[in-house]
């Protein structure tokens, strides 16, 4: 599903790769944590698979495509595949939570039938089923986070992308998105998460990607934090 | 890709009010510099008009001497008669020449008491072939210098001044224009940038969830052609006055001469598209290039 061939990210005005010759290949399906101190790579790995960010050297697939090959207009086409959340929940603070979830498909183009009967389904799988006339100030962080993870999940991505979306949460909160993370896992969703919570990695036993200083270190099937 | 009309009129109705005092800002200065133009384009009309009408029914006049001879008189004639560049001239006795001054001066009575017939000059009435102000002086001036003719009276000169005061009016109208044109079209850009900077959390969840790069864009475009079309709606307005405040003091003038600068109505139509394209054209220009320079992937 996600494949990574000796894959240079450099940014400009700094002295060192963010991430370097990094290789790596993510089953459909799979449950993968990116782990690793912070500027190791773990976002810039992630942001490179939905082209938030270019590589300066190396090849990287999506769903067995050449992602640098895709033209401009059909980069919105990959990233309706892959769902992202981050640990600031990026949520539009005007609007409630139905609306947060539905304007992900209405900017799409989603007709209006479909809208009504996905956003409301969404928001009962994430746990939200009676809070969906709240805006973002009115929830906790973790139910936030439900908000943000139902919004990338509506449009039911092949692949998520979670970058530190526990960061902000107290542990027992945290071990509430992991359930609701795995669950989407469980239904076929590739999921790759970045995270520091040792925890978390330690409990789930998931496969563990570990960068240091932009390189690959470890990957490990059934890993844990280090 | 479904960029639904009710969606977008939402969001660039919802732009438009979040940040007023800019809003208004953009839309004064286009309508402002719109105005500018439209009003030289007004005057320019004016003028075209006024150089039409004085080709249409030119005449100029040449006055004799009330001293002239029957022989000086005569080869006047014969010179008119034989010109080419003459269409037909006709001789005004002095009898006819006391009517015309009798009702010109007709709310004066001292005056007409005061003339004789005897001592008004006679003249011709030329009609030349080729009305062109410049053609028509000349041969005027060849009149001039017979026997017996004192003075040929053409208002051609009068003209010409005008023409050359409106004209530089005109241009320097569509200097001003041109440069409040451009301030415009850059405050229409800070004006969008602005729009993106206040949305930027929208468009950013947007690119995420892979909004298509038009479905991101055109709302900004729209919004500044509504900008721009709203100020040219404006412009437009002002035109019209100034056309209304022209015709009424055409109207109250004793000559017709300034009959062209009152446009009809239907003249202005042109002037009012050539400002709502120009308009819109600042708006999408403006908006072009701010969506352009800051929502590059």
């Amino acid at each position: 599903m996600i494949k990574l061939e000796n894959v240079t990210k450099q940014y400009a005005g700094q002295a060192d790769a963010a991430l370097k010759n990094a290789d790596a290949d993510i089953a459909k399906g799979e449950f993968v944590f990116l782990v690793g101190p912070s500027g190791s790579g773990k976002s810039t790995f992630l942001r490179l698979l939905n082209k938030q960010e270019e590589p300066d050297a190396g090849r990287i697939f999506v769903a067995g495509k050449d992602i640098a090959k895709l033209s401009n207009w059909k980069v919105p086409m990959l990233r309706r595949n892959i769902g992202a959340i981050f640990q600031d929940y990026k949520l539009l603070p005007t609007r409630t939570v139905a609306e947060n979830v539905s304007f992900a498909l209405e900017v799409i183009g989603r007709p209006r039938h479909v809208i009504k009967s996905q956003v409301p389904a969404i928001c009962e799988l994430v746990g939200l089923g009676d809070k969906v006339d709240k805006y973002p100030h009115q929830l906790s962080g973790g139910e936030q986070q439900r908000v943000s993870i139902a919004r990338a999940f509506v449009n039911r991505p092949l692949i998520l992308l979670a970058d530190e979306p526990t960061g902000n949460l107290d542990p027992q909160t945290a071990i509430g998105i992991m359930r609701l993370l795995d669950r989407i896992n469980k239904t076929g969703t590739t999921v790759a998460m970045a995270t520091h919570d040792r925890g978390i990695v330690d409990t789930m036993r998931r496969r563990v990607i570990e960068l240091a200083d932009g390189a690959i270190v470890r990957d490990q099937a059934r890993g844990v934090y280090e | 890709m479904a960029l639904r009309v009710d969606y977008l009129a939402k969001e660039t109705g919802h732009n438009l009010i979040r940040n007023p005092s800019l809003t208004i800002a953009t839309v004064l200065t286009v309508a402002v510099s719109l105005a500018l133009l439209g009003s030289a384009l007004l005057i320019r009309s004016g003028v075209g008009g006024l150089n039409t009408r004085f080709e249409d029914d030119v005449e100029f006049i040449v006055w004799l001497d009330a001293d002239a001879t029957t022989e000086q008189i005569d080869t006047v004639e014969r010179a008119l008669a034989n010109s080419v560049s003459v269409k037909n001239h006709r001789y005004i006795t002095r009898q006819e020449t006391f009517a015309e001054f009798q009702t010109f001066w007709a709310e004066s009575p001292e005056i007409l008491d005061a003339v004789q017939p005897e001592q008004l000059p006679t003249s011709f009435r030329v009609v030349p072939a080729n009305p062109e102000i410049e053609l028509v002086e000349a041969l005027a001036d060849e009149y001039k210098v017979l026997p017996g003719v004192v003075a040929v009276d053409f208002a051609g000169e009068f003209i010409r001044q005008l023409n050359g005061f409106t004209s530089t009016a005109s241009t320097i109208m569509l200097v001003t224009a041109a440069g409040s044109l451009v301030a415009s079209s850059l405050l229409m850009y800070n004006s969008i940038r602005t729009a993106l900077f206040a949305r930027r959390r929208e468009v950013e969840v947007m690119r995420l969830v892979g909004a298509s790069n038009s479905f991101i864009r055109i709302p900004f475009v729209v919004e500044g052609l509504t900008l721009g079309v709203i100020g040219a709606m404006f412009s437009i307005l002002g035109v019209f006055g100034l056309n209304r405040v022209i015709s009424n003091s055409v109207e109250k003038s004793s000559t017709a001469l300034f009959d062209s600068f009152a446009l009809q109505q239907a003249d202005l139509v042109p002037i009012a598209m050539w400002l709502l394209i120009a308009g819109a054209f600042i708006g999408a220009v403006g908006s072009g290039f701010a969506v352009n320079r800051y929502l590059d992937a």
